[in-house]
């Protein structure tokens, strides 16, 4: 990659200079009130193509100029000026604000664009100043905590991983509740590859410019089917006119901050002697705090090298290259991406025809590591990680030294199990689009837009062991060692085409678009399994190494839409959408999706000459949407038989014949439909230096894709995907933007968010209670359910009792139901895992050369189930197998026993309410290097500063609302670089 | 204007035309086949088949830990370890110690609810083998098979057998449901799919029952006579004596001439005592001759965590970490023995009895806290090694078959239902034994080096306390406690009604409740007394 690299670096710096003999004009822009150079103003010649930008320091040069030609500044937000050329070497412009054009910001709406102030529905803009700063290894980390009503939770610390985004919360309960990601017009599959750590782990940070986050239905519905739960769009940056090179560069060092309390040698010791001496002889010598044997200092380095100009002087290219590697806290964890995106956006036929190609490839090493911590957690801590005697590579195990087998139902090594498995896998990822925008010759009102995506990845992950790993397959106790292989291959195409026609008539802007949409998404896996174990079933169809297909899903939709604009004060936006989707029978294949959202610039008609209201445009929206994305289920409404896998058979005689059973089936099968409503405020006060915007919406699902229970003895299941129930969701959200102070040499800006929205299920299929989430401790356990009149994902759980001295008593419950019996028929609903208010807060200072800005972020009135404490905290696990099991400390707070008594008592539920210091950077521009040429910002930071807690677990920030010992997250020193010419 | 109109047009045929015949989107896995392709060839018949009778020993079509069922562990919603546990756990037989793992501790302990998982997983596990068995006597009707071109006439009067086995199964199913519920939502094969079927009562579901292996059972294969795992008329004659034996308590009718002519035919049809009981609990159990209809579990081909994988590794004591006794690794004392039930083996009759498997060693006979596994005495009655003591291919899953009916049982239903008949009673020391059965309760005493019994030993009491021994840990306690009035009055063994020595429990915990999901998804059913 290195050579092309330099011979694409060498040719675009080698252009430019061929045309210098002309006559040159160079000079400074500068804001006309703070005197500020303005980086990035377009300075062009009238009437011809020659054109340059101005640099950070608001420096330009501009060649091929003749005397008497017109030399226009034009930028984004501040009037244009237009000087005549007569041979000045050097001239400095003041260009002035210009109120009414600042938020001349561009949202992309899905086939189209508008302006944020003609926006009608509820959207987001993030450019990339807003972008959050630090350690930002996926795409969602740009904008986690930026954005009112969308919450991104990664759950934990593992590097690279994918996060939990949620827009208003979702819509659904067993369909998808994630966002429709758009990339460049691309809609991507939310599902990580084999050998992949996230499935937008591919994407470059640095290659993206801006996301539009759209949040209603009035906006989203263009979507159609797949808009439920808003639709997040990525644009990525394109070639430019001038050359530009920009490097960055961020190297980082992390640490583990806690690890969850449990007994250290000493203490254990003497938990031991008071609980149950006659373990005592099976306690060791040594002193072990196993959590912090499994985890290290890491290392992070993050590079990337950006140019873009014109190739040959006509071809607008982007080149990004860019490398990141980063360790996790576990041993042998890594995180190791190469990317290269590549943007070609030329325009041919005097602009009437552009193109525009996106290509972005990603190379994926990675090094996966187990989730140790529950072994970490249990293992004996008066035992030694290291044993001479072993015979287990030298690594301590619990076995018997006699026949050298393992002791069953033991805790094995964990530090053994990272360092002993070798568990890589790679993942190369092609995707992006080619786009054509023609605007017709004999009707220039009139665009044809055709885009044809494409995505496509290979991965493998292998996995392997030696004879040694305790923790590898064992039989009869003797472990076996591990030697398995997967791949897995994805592929997506995308093919767009539609017409856009734009015209104004008078004080009527009208525009129209109208087209058509097709995708389809395909995969396959390879699966080995593992060659050494000596149960391997090979025999039957479905044996190993196994092929697998999964069926294609194909969805395909018409849409329309039309923008009208009234004398700039009246906004109307009508779409309209019709999706097609594989996943039902043709009776119920296809759904309609309409919206309608109106504004009113109310600024333009009370506060035109206002010195206080710049701005003030009042909203409202309805829009219908889909969904249907359940997952593997793509054809469930056709009957089907599955044969079984080489290990599913049965023998007739000494036959073993894979069995063959019917799948569930349903053909009612349809979408599921929400309906939102949205009002809201756009606002910007003080010619905009305070600006922001309200909403409320009322979002209902109806039809809902659950997947209930079914009459048992009528399918093939007791449970299937049925349209049945709703859901609703209510909020406000709250944004507010102010420049506090904007002076010459400071400024300070802030920016803050609110969201408060409930969840709540109206009607659940049967009125039944349908049981969710993670078993917290044996089978059946699960913490959560939906239950109607509730939240989704409420916690279950007993009602524990307390004596008099309010200590807990162990296996003590309320009788909900009053029948005299205590059994899981008295479980009742005690609280949820969402945020009463989701909040956050940025701040940037500007002091000269210096800047500061950190990120905090805050939910309050969360709740989370402690699973650690729930599945350990309990004296009797002390000895529950031939080892001796640690338990965290907060066991002397309930000095409860049996963990069966107690798993599912409320008194783990508990408020996980935070304040989070997500980062914190202080920057540092130096002013010139190099003629001017080049300029260099070093920065230095923290990741994951702190966090303010009651929570008693390790991080209150958990997915899903079961915490069930994460991956912690590392605290991580930053220091960057960024160089730009 | 009409440019405009031009190219729209243009690009709307363009888009009309466009592929919306690709959303019909077929799977192209191997693994996947539609009822066509399936039912194209007799083989697919037979694989067909090979799923009703699989869905009683495996849990899906994937590895182990899948299952087609929700709301239910996949690996606990194997049939026979659903049926183990609610035929044995509830009993003075055995405890599960892991009462972490959700409904465990209500079975151990005599306190379900409606929203017990275990319960669930039985009832659904049972009611899809109906729908299973239902949908292959669709797919395979007369007219399905013509249409299909098997017309061979071989291939034809194969398939009339499955389906006579099939309609085996599904009375099979029904018969557990009737006497674990008392009732069943009732679906044949002219039920359509996602309907909700009526309730039948005992009464109805006894009738069904009855009437189907009736109509089946002269055209089923001859006791012994079909190959390894599949029905013969054997097991259709050994589920009438079952539902005979039951009658009183199913239909308040008795039917013990019924029970004993069935028993007596199940005993002459060929089957044999294996010379060793033991051997009818190992890896190799398929080849016993004593056993009429087993549930298959393989380490290799049929992999599941159903009931003798389960018990296997679960009798694996705590203290003793004897797994290697038995070819497996060992769950660390899931299972222990409640004292009553070792009590069973009390005296010198059965110090050299080889039913008695019980280990004691230094553990205390008392069960004082359940989590306690090094509490209560262990068994060593099932294993994973052959009768030549070879362990069987996998110590994760098993080679030991699960058997459903043997002939020791039938031995002992013929002696039980003649003294019935005789007049015999709960509760009554009425010592009536014939000649025939005292016969077959010294042979099994003498199988199993024990000491025989005289006539006059032999009252109800002994055969309740004998079937223990005889059948402890294969899924009939609970029914034979009922049967004989000892379940929730009468007879206390230790935890019972959640008391640790045990106290009465409930009449209407004789049956157990619908489980509040399947309730509640078919309005036809109502709810037992008491729940």
């Amino acid at each position: 990659m290195k050579t092309i690299y330099k011979k694409l670096l060498f040719l675009l710096l080698f252009l430019p200079f061929c045309v210098l003999a002309q006559n040159t004009i160079g000079g400074t822009v500068l804001d006309k009130i703070t005197g500020q150079p303005i980086p990035g103003v377009n300075v062009n010649v009238q009437g011809s193509t020659t054109g340059a930008s101005t640099d950070l320091d608001g420096k330009f040069r501009l060649s091929n100029v003749k005397k008497g030609d017109k030399v226009v500044f034009s930028f984004v937000g501040y009037k244009s000026e237009t000087i005549v050329f007569s041979s000045q070497q050097s001239i400095s412009v003041q260009l002035e604000e210009d109120s009414s054009q600042l938020k001349e910001v561009v949202i992309q709406v899905g086939y189209g664009t508008v302006k944020k102030k003609d926006a009608t529905g509820a959207v987001a803009v993030l450019g990339a100043k807003d972008f959050n700063k630090g350690v930002t290894v996926n795409a969602d980390n740009l904008f986690n905590g930026r954005v009112a009503g969308v919450t991104v939770n990664a759950g934990g610390g593992a590097p690279g991983s994918g996060s939990t985004i949620r827009i208003r919360g979702g819509a659904s309960l067993n369909a998808s509740n994630d966002p429709l990601i758009v990339i460049d017009g691309l809609p991507i599959e939310n599902s990580t590859g084999t050998g992949s750590t996230s499935f937008l782990a591919s994407l470059n940070p640095s290659t993206i410019e801006s996301f539009s986050i759209l949040k209603d239905a009035s906006a989203t519905a263009i979507y159609g089917s797949r808009a439920s739960n808003g639709v997040i769009l990525i644009t990525t940056k394109k070639g430019g006119k001038n050359l530009s090179v920009e490097f960055n560069s961020m190297l980082g060092i992390g640490n583990l901050i806690k690890t969850v309390d449990v007994f250290d040698a000493a203490t254990l010791r003497k938990v031991v002697t008071e609980q149950n001496p006659s373990l005592l002889s099976r306690l060791g010598n040594a002193n072990t705090d196993w959590q912090k044997e499994i985890y290290r200092q890491t290392t992070y380095t993050d590079a990337n090298v950006s140019v873009r100009g014109s190739l040959l002087g006509v071809l607008p290219t982007r080149l990004t290259v860019g490398k990141t590697y980063q360790e996790g806290l576990r041993l042998t964890n890594v995180f190791n991406r190469n990317t290269v995106g590549l943007a070609l956006n030329p325009t041919l036929f005097q602009d009437h025809l552009k193109l525009r190609l996106n290509a972005n490839y990603s190379n994926e090493n990675n090094s996966f590591a187990d989730a140790v911590e529950s072994s970490a957690i249990n293992f004996d801590p008066t035992q030694p990680v290291y044993d001479n005697t072993s015979k287990f590579a030298n690594f301590y195990e619990n076995y018997n030294h006699a026949t050298g087998a393992l002791t069953p139902q033991t805790t094995r090594n964990p530090v053994a199990q990272l360092l002993q498995t070798d568990n890589t896998g790679y993942s190369n990822r092609l995707f992006g689009n080619f786009e054509a925008d023609y605007k017709m010759h004999f009707l220039p009102e009139l665009r044809a837009v055709v885009n044809v995506g494409f995505d496509e990845t290979h991965g493998q992950t292998s996995r392997y062991a030696g004879l040694d790993v305790a923790s590898s397959g064992s039989n009869n106790n003797i472990p076996y060692g591990t030697n398995e292989i997967s791949r897995g291959h994805r592929k997506n195409t995308l093919f767009d085409a539609f017409l856009a026609y734009n015209k104004t008539f008078d004080k009527l802007v009208f525009d129209l678009t109208g087209g058509y949409s097709y995708q389809k998404f395909e995969s396959n896996t390879y699966i080995q399994g593992n060659l050494n174990d000596p149960n391997l079933p090979t025999t039957g169809v479905g044996g190993f190494p196994q092929y697998k297909v999964a069926t294609p899903v194909v969805l395909l939709g018409y849409f329309a839409r039309t923008n009208l604009n009234y004398n700039d004060k009246y906004l109307l936006t009508l779409s309209y959408r019709r999706d097609g989707s594989s996943r039902f029978a043709k009776e119920n294949r296809f759904g309609n999706f309409p919206a309608a959202s109106f504004a009113w610039k109310a600024s333009n008609d009370f506060f035109k000459d206002s010195e206080t209201v710049s701005d003030l445009k009042l909203r409202v929206g309805w829009g219908v949407t889909g969904q249907q994305d359940i997952g593997d289920a793509a054809n469930i409404y056709l009957q089907k038989y599955v044969t079984g896998s080489g290990s599913s058979q049965y023998t007739f005689g000494t036959t073993a014949l894979p069995i063959a059973i019917s799948s569930a089936y349903n053909e009612q099968i349809k979408w599921e439909e929400t309906t939102t409503y949205n009002a809201g405020v756009d606002y910007g006060l003080f010619k905009n230096r305070i600006n922001g915007s309200v909403d409320v919406f009322y979002k209902v699902s109806s039809d809902l894709l659950v997947k209930g229970p079914l009459a048992d003895g009528s399918n093939f299941s007791n449970a299937i995907f049925q349209n049945v129930g709703q859901f609703t969701t209510k909020g406000v959200e709250f944004t507010i933007n102010a420049d506090i102070i904007k002076s010459d040499n400071f400024n300070w800006n802030v920016n803050f968010n609110a969201t408060h929205f409930d969840r709540k299920i109206d009607e659940l299929i049967y009125h039944t209670i349908i049981r969710t989430g993670d078993n917290i401790a044996g089978t059946g356990t699960q913490a959560k359910v939906y239950q109607e009149g509730f939240a989704p994902d409420s916690f279950w759980v007993y009602k524990q009792l307390y004596d008099v001295s309010g200590k807990p008593i162990e296996g003590a419950y309320a009788d909900s139901n009053g029948d005299g019996v205590i059994n899981a028929d008295d479980k009742y609903i005690y609280k949820n895992q969402d945020a009463k208010l989701v909040l956050g807060f940025t701040t940037n200072l500007n002091y000269n050369k210096f800047d500061l800005s950190f990120a905090l972020r805050s939910n309050i009135g969360n709740s989370v189930f402690n699973a650690v404490n729930a599945s350990r905290a309990q004296y009797g696990r002390l000895n529950t197998g031939a080892d001796i099991t640690n338990l965290p400390t907060s066991v002397v707070n309930t000095g409860f026993n049996n963990t069966s008594t107690v798993v599912l008592s409320d008194i783990y539920v508990e408020n996980a309410s935070f304040l989070r210091m997500d980062n914190i950077s202080l920057g540092y521009t130096f002013p010139k290097w190099f003629n001017d040429k080049i300029s260099l910002r070093l920065t230095a930071g923290c990741q994951n500063v702190f966090v303010i807690t009651k929570y008693s677990g390790l991080d209150p920030e958990i997915n899903n609302g079961v915490d069930g010992a994460i991956y912690p997250r590392q605290r991580s020193f930053l220091f960057g670089t960024n160089i730009k010419f | 204007m009409k440019k405009i109109n031009l190219i729209v047009s243009i690009f709307s045929l363009v888009t009309l035309l466009s592929c919306t015949q690709d959303l019909d989107v077929i799977s192209t896995d191997s693994t996947v086949k539609t009822p066509e392709a399936l039912f194209s060839t007799p083989e697919g018949y037979k694989q067909a088949l090979a799923g009703v009778y699989g869905n009683l020993s495996l849990t899906g079509t994937g590895d182990a830990g899948s299952s087609f069922l929700e709301g239910i562990d996949a690996g606990t919603s194997q049939f026979g370890r659903c049926l183990w546990y609610l035929q044995e756990m509830t009993t003075d037989e055995v405890v599960w110690s892991y009462e972490n793992d959700e409904g465990t501790a209500e079975l151990n302990r005599n306190t379900w609810g409606s929203s017990n998982p275990i319960l669930l997983g039985f009832f659904s596990r049972t009611m899809a083998e109906v729908a299973i068995a239902n949908d292959f006597l669709r797919q395979s009707a007369p007219e399905k098979l013509t249409s299909r071109g098997i017309t061979n006439a071989t291939d034809v009067a194969n398939i009339n057998m499955y389906r006579n086995e099939v309609r085996v199964l599904r009375a099979y199913a029904y018969y557990n449901l009737m006497d674990m519920f008392g009732k069943a939502p009732f679906y044949d094969e002219s039920s359509a799919i996602n309907s909700q079927g009526p309730e039948y009562n005992r009464q109805q579901l006894f009738t069904f029952i009855e009437s189907e292996l009736n109509a089946v059972l002269p055209n089923l294969k001859a006791a012994r006579t079909n190959e390894y795992g599949r029905v013969d008329q054997g097991v259709a004659n050994m589920i009438l004596a079952k539902i005979y034996l039951n009658a009183e308590v199913y239909i308040g009718t008795p039917k013990y001439t019924e029970c004993m002519t069935k028993c007596s035919t199940v005993i002459t049809s060929g089957y044999a005592l294996n010379t060793n009981y033991l051997n009818n609990f190992k890896a190799d159990n398929n080849t016993s001759p004593e056993i009429i209809f087993a549930l298959q579990s393989d380490g290799r081909v049929t992999q599941n965590y159903g009931a003798t994988t389960v018990i296997i590794n679960g009798q694996v004591g705590s203290v003793e970490s004897n797994g290697a006794d038995f070819g497996v690794g060992g769950w660390g004392g899931a299972f222990r023995l409640r004292k009553q039930f070792v009590q069973k083996f009390d005296g010198s009759d059965y110090a050299a009895d080889v039913r008695n498997t019980i280990i004691s060693g230094s553990r205390p006979i008392d069960i004082t806290n359940i989590s306690t596994n090094g509490q209560g005495y262990v068994l060593a009655k099932w294993s994973n090694k052959t009768v030549a003591g070879v362990a069987g291919s996998s110590s994760n899953f098993v080679d030991t078959d699960f058997p459903v009916f043997r002939l020791a049982d039938a031995y002992l239903m013929y002696a039980e239902a003649q003294m019935r008949k005789g007049g015999a009673i709960n509760g009554g020391t009425l010592a009536n034994a014939d000649a025939t059965s005292l016969g077959y309760i010294n042979a099994l005493r003498t199988r199993a080096k024990g000491v025989s019994v005289g006539a006059t030993a032999v009252n109800l009491d002994f055969i309740i306390d004998e079937r223990a021994r005889e059948l402890h840990w294969e899924a009939f306690r609970r029914q034979d406690l009922i049967r004989f009035g000892k379940y929730t009055t009468g007879y206390n063994w230790a935890w019972k009604g959640n008391s640790l020595n045990g106290t009465s429990i409930s009449d209407n915990m004789k049956l157990f409740p619908i489980p509040a999901n399947s309730l509640k998804a078919n309005p036809n059913l109502t709810q037992n007394n008491g729940y």
